[in-house]
């Protein structure tokens, strides 16, 4: 590896460096009142040395009592005064100026992946990622509350001190500022060659805790396989290959602040020695050389303090690139839909696609050149394998997606010109799997209609069949459900969002994703006759992987791999021995 | 400090008692360190204060002594802190390191049974967070502390035989910087602090909801209300931060004050000294120094202590979880389990509650060897408890299960479970190679008995499609394979364990039709030869893998007739 080569630096390192600069400039004030503080500071700490100086040269050589330095002691109780403020100041306005930018940073986050959509969140980032994006958070924090304030004070503390250090004396203040930029030139280099070692040691610790969070999530299964005791083994060695790596790393993070306590360390004894002979000699003051000598090691203490937080500024630069791939990908999503004509929501409307095509984008299947018409108060039933395309045409009636081509009419109207929240309002949308909010069930239910009264939420309840299982749970309604729904399994979960969509009961528009699975046959036999009924008043479109279901709808339409290959009422399309029939024969059989 | 913190550090320092020696090298390295910072300091004081003396008076002086210490001083502070950074490092992460594997040690007879409410690998993930954590209790307290701790007592010693009386007021000033001060801040910061974590898991709870959740949000209009909640938690996690970082800043500022008065104060004591001609004048210089040096491995320990109550309630959780008491206690020594053996369960009633609902109320169902049962019942009818008592996972509280004639109390958990081959609806498949995934329960299998198994499973066209064949990571949360492919390679893992009995759990749920049918004949392979419980809502498709069909419903078995008749029945 080429040790001076800024080449070297990753184009992604780059541009997190990048970002992290652009973010800092919207908090430029906070950052400056920060560095006058550190300033103020540093101008204290020469006052006080220079007191200090004094008192002790005083008692030295006159052999001064303390009631004959008061005033100079007095100056002294009133700098340590002073300092305290600053230092609260400091600190203060550091912090202040990074959590309003966090704040600020955390909202515009939050919008930016709104702006994916569902689907793009759904496709683009696993769970993972989202909570590496909320964590990034703070690690940002960080970088700014500490890191920065701690960098301009490596850089002004030195300086400052060197104004007054020269005119004391001139040799100590050359060693130093010779010296000096020694530790951040070391501390790079050293730096470089940890720099791959320390990559090496971040994918173990990726492996290690993934192999963790494998090992924990599927600990049932390992135990049911007898297996748990190898798995143990195998995280043994993971572990213990990971501490080997980072003791690698840390051996050549400590030999860089090696490098820097010694040069610090053996400067200092070179100015006392250099201080001492020069006073032997009586070339130098001893109030001077005092002076110096207590100057000395602060001369250090900021470049010290930034390499304990070089970890906080890793963290960072990690994080800012995958905040910045976000803002990427957010630029480049598709626009909302912004469309106003009112949607008419007191009768089922009549829903037309013309000619649709949806490409395929990473997950999720795509649709093409697509016709067909949902009637109102009929029911039609969508049917077809997995991965033909069922959840995308949902998708794209719910407005999560615009068709790349042809025209969504809802009576007659562009849905991309229509008011989508409007349109939306008036939907009652069963998903293929729900995700279940932190909260109790009631709350979960009452997302859907906050007005749903006692009585509604009962019958909601009674049809899709989520009584029966709150019946089982000690708090009934006021069940707390908790991060992904802890506590509830694939079926019940199936249920929820059956009741969630049941609440609304003024929707119009009925989108079912599959709502009978994971029902027993009873439960499907009374919601289909559910469905059935409520088709009278409303436009209902259900996908179903089972066709018996479909039978009793009023059309039915068959797609496969993104295209409608046959629709037509049920007992026709049975009868002329097509794409429905054939599959209706093989789940028969 | 509580008896439960007591006992929780006793604990944590127990987990490092195997590395003591190191960690006790470590500490003596630091101690070493930090006194020749300290003693850098004092003697170049007192050695310029000498020499501008000898100056000023044209005498003679030995310089060779102090300015040959200085250097030396230098190296060992430099040397002693990278050795004492390594080898407490080390100690450390050795240490994690067997806590890692020993937690999860733990772990393995808890689950299911005792750790239902954790069932999340979410909440996993963030042990594997608590044990890192646990790196601030010895890396940012134990060693700073008991540096600081041996340091200042060695200064004071010094002060103590130069000026007693200064000695005093450095122990004075410590006590106030490194003890007063950050259990101060520790206790004004708490109740902020841990409202802090506390908003901040809600938090990320909200955001995970707006993001994951964004679909249902927009669907049902709940997207301006959610955010709104967003920001109110926000603005209070801000506010709790700003707290804990003011008494923070306060407690930091602090120390630099306590050092200031310290130093005025061995100063006022100090210059008397000289003055009445008690003390010599280069030793003023050189307790000056002194004292001002020591307050260096002072000021870290705030910082430390703000993060304590966070370090330990990780601890905390840490050790609750891994001192759960296992619902199981193996028999010393175990009944070996029969080969070919009979299922009873014997009036058998369980519950996952104490005060709970009884999943399973009184079931008698009694499986020959060879028999091949179907259970049916509406969810909630209790046949996965059925499967959860067979298996050992859960306790019954009423009646017992039987394998052949013996109880499961007398039999070994792990050599029951080698008996018994599962398939179930979620396969759960690790993100290892497909070969690993396989060889799960049996690792000694040959290639021949592999090639059998994968081929019986109609698995072979999907291994003949893989880029890298058996070898092929099948990624995290096998995310590469479909629904129907995780259920062969599950299959082919029962087949490959090769054990009497079979229980298939909803072994098609979840499927479409067409990928269902692929699976039957694979299944049938499977059930050949074996006692088979398949388990069910729907029994169709399944319909040729059993002869009897078992209706259980509210936790009771209603009746038992043969598929024929059930069929009959239900076409009916």
């Amino acid at each position: 590896m080429n040790a001076l080569g800024a080449a070297d630096t990753p184009p992604a390192d780059r541009r997190a460096a990048e970002w992290l600069r652009r973010e800092a400039r919207l908090i430029r004030r906070p950052l400056l009142r920060t560095g006058l503080f550190t300033a103020l500071l540093a101008l204290s700490l020469v006052a006080q040395a220079w007191v200090l100086a004094a008192i002790l040269t005083a008692g030295v050589f006159e052999r001064a009592s303390f009631a004959q330095l008061w005033p100079l002691c007095g100056a002294l109780l009133v700098l340590a005064l002073l300092r305290f403020v600053l230092n609260l100041g400091a600190r203060r306005s550091a912090v202040h100026g990074a959590q309003q930018l966090a704040g600020a940073l955390r909202a515009r986050l939050l919008h930016e992946a709104q702006a994916l959509g569902p689907l793009g969140l759904r496709g683009n980032a696993s769970g993972d990622l989202l909570t590496r994006l909320v964590d990034g958070i703070e690690a940002v924090l960080g970088y700014f509350a500490r890191y920065l304030p701690q960098a301009g004070a490596a850089v002004l503390v030195p300086l400052l001190l060197a104004v007054f250090i020269f005119p004391a004396d001139w040799l100590s203040g050359l060693v130093l500022v010779l010296t000096a930029p020694l530790i951040p030139l070391f501390m790079v280099l050293v730096g470089r060659a940890a720099a791959r070692a320390s990559e090496q040691r971040y994918a173990q610790l990726r492996r290690l805790g993934a192999a963790f969070v494998d090992a924990l999530g599927g600990l049932v299964t390992l135990r049911q396989l007898g297996a748990a005791e190898r798995c143990a083994a195998r995280l043994e060695s993971e572990s213990e290959a990971y501490r080997l790596l980072s003791l690698e790393v840390l051996r050549v993070a400590f030999l860089s602040s090696l490098v820097l306590e010694f040069f610090a360390m053996v400067s200092i004894a070179i100015v006392a020695v250099l201080i001492g002979f020069r006073l032997l000699w009586g070339e130098l003051a001893l109030h001077d050389g005092l002076f110096v000598l207590l100057l000395a090691p602060e001369f250090y203490l900021q470049l010290r303090g930034l390499g304990a937080l070089r970890h906080t500024r890793m963290d960072a630069v990690a994080a800012a690139e995958q905040l910045a791939t976000l803002e990427t990908e957010a630029a480049a999503a598709p626009a909302h839909f912004a469309g106003a004509t009112a949607v008419r929501c007191d009768r089922p409307p009549e829903i037309r696609l013309e000619r649709v095509t949806y490409l395929h984008r990473g997950r999720g299947a795509g649709l093409h050149e697509c016709s067909l018409t949902i009637r109102p108060a009929q029911l039609t039933a969508l049917v077809g394998p997995s991965g033909s395309g069922k959840s995308t045409l949902l998708n794209l009636l719910l407005g999560f997606v615009a068709p790349d081509q042809g025209r969504i009419l809802l009576d007659g109207v562009d849905l991309t010109e229509c008011d989508v929240r409007q349109w939306r309002d008036g939907i009652a949308w069963v998903p293929q799997s729900t995700h279940v909010f932190e909260g109790t069930v009631r709350e979960n239910l009452l997302l859907a209609n906050g007005e749903a009264d006692a009585a509604a939420v009962s019958r909601a309840l009674k049809t899709s069949g989520l009584a029966a299982v709150l019946a089982r749970l000690p708090h009934g309604e006021d069940t707390v459900l908790g991060e992904r729904g802890v506590g509830l399994s694939g079926g019940q979960l199936q249920r929820l969002a059956l009741a969630r969509a049941l609440v609304r009961e003024r929707a119009r528009v009925w989108l079912l994703d599959e709502p009978t699975a994971h029902l027993d046959r009873d439960g499907a036999r009374e919601l289909q006759a559910s469905i059935r009924a409520a088709a009278a008043s409303r436009t209902v479109l259900m996908a179903v992987h089972r066709l018996s279901a479909a039978r009793a709808a009023d059309w039915v339409v068959v797609l496969d791999g993104g295209r409608v290959v046959e629709q037509g009422p049920p007992e026709h399309l049975q009868r002329t021995g097509g794409a429905f029939s054939a599959l209706l024969q093989a789940e028969l059989s | 400090m509580s008896r439960s913190t007591v006992s929780t550090v006793r604990r944590l320092l127990s987990l490092l008692y195997p590395q003591r020696r190191w960690m006790l090298g470590g500490a003596g390295l630091a101690l070493l360190a930090a006194l020749a910072a300290v003693g850098l300091m004092a003697v170049s004081g007192g050695f310029i204060a000498a020499m501008a003396l000898a100056g000023a008076a044209g005498l003679a002086i030995n310089y060779y002594t102090p300015a040959a210490a200085i250097r030396l001083f230098a190296i060992v502070r430099s040397a002693g802190r990278y050795g004492e950074r390594l080898i407490t490092h080390d100690a450390t992460l050795r240490g994690l390191s067997r806590l890692r594997v020993w937690l999860f040690r733990r772990l393995i007879p808890l689950a299911p049974a005792r750790l239902s409410a954790l069932r999340s690998a979410e909440l996993f993930a963030r042990l594997r967070a608590d044990v890192d954590a646990l790196e601030h209790f010895y890396l940012a307290v134990l060693v700073p502390g008991s540096v600081a701790l041996l340091s200042t007592t060695a200064a004071a010693l010094v002060c103590l035989a130069l000026l007693p009386v200064a000695a005093g007021v450095l122990l004075l000033g410590v006590v106030l910087a490194g003890v007063l001060a950050p259990l101060w801040v520790q206790r004004r910061a708490a109740s902020d602090a841990a409202r802090f974590v506390l908003a901040g898991a809600a938090l990320r709870g909200l955001l995970l909801d707006a993001l994951l959740g964004q679909a249902e949000l927009l669907a049902w209009g709940g997207v301006a209300a959610h955010s709104r909640r967003i920001e109110a938690l926000a603005a209070e996690l801000d506010a709790r931060r700003s707290r804990v970082e003011l008494f923070e800043a306060l407690g930091s500022a602090l120390v630099g004050l306590c050092a200031q008065l310290t130093l005025l104060g061995v100063l006022l004591f100090a210059l008397t000294a000289v003055h009445r001609g008690r003390l010599s004048p280069p030793l003023l210089v050189l307790l000056t120094l002194l004292v001002l040096s020591c307050f260096e491995f002072i000021a870290p320990l705030t910082e430390a202590l703000a993060r304590w109550s966070a370090t330990l309630t990780s601890a905390e959780r840490v050790f609750g979880l891994a001192e759960r008491a296992p619902p199981f206690r193996e028999p010393r020594p175990a009944t070996p389990v029969p080969s070919r053996p009979a299922i009873v369960f014997e009036g058998v009633g369980l519950r996952y509650e104490d005060e709970g609902p009884w999943a399973l109320e009184d079931v008698d169902l009694t499986l020959a060897p060879g028999a091949r049962v179907a259970v049916v019942g509406p969810s909630g009818a209790g046949k996965s408890s059925l499967i959860a008592a067979l298996l050992k996972f859960y306790p019954v509280q009423r009646g017992r299960v039987l394998l052949g004639d013996q109880p499961l109390a007398a039999l070994d958990g792990d050599a029951l479970r080698r008996r018994i081959a599962v398939i179930a609806q979620q396969t759960v498949l690790f993100n290892q190679s497909l070969l690993e995934n396989l060889l799960l329960a049996a690792p000694q299998a040959s290639a021949e008995q592999i090639e059998r198994a994968v081929n019986l499973a109609q698995l072979d066209a999907f291994v003949a499609s893989l880029p890298q064949g058996y070898d092929t990571v099948l990624g995290e949360g096998a995310a590469r394979v479909s629904g129907g492919e995780a259920r062969r390679i599950s299959i082919a893992r029962a087949l490959l364990q090769d054990a009497p009995v079979l229980v298939l759990d909803e072994p098609t749920e979840g499927l479409d039709a067409h990928t269902a049918r692929g699976l039957y004949a694979a299944l049938s392979s499977a059930a050949r030869e074996r006692t088979v419980l398949l388990i069910t809502h729907r029994l169709s498709g399944l319909a040729q893998l059993v002869e009897e069909v078992v209706i259980l419903a509210d936790g009771r078995v209603r009746a038992r007739v043969p598929v024929e008749e059930y069929l009959a029945s239900e076409r009916s």
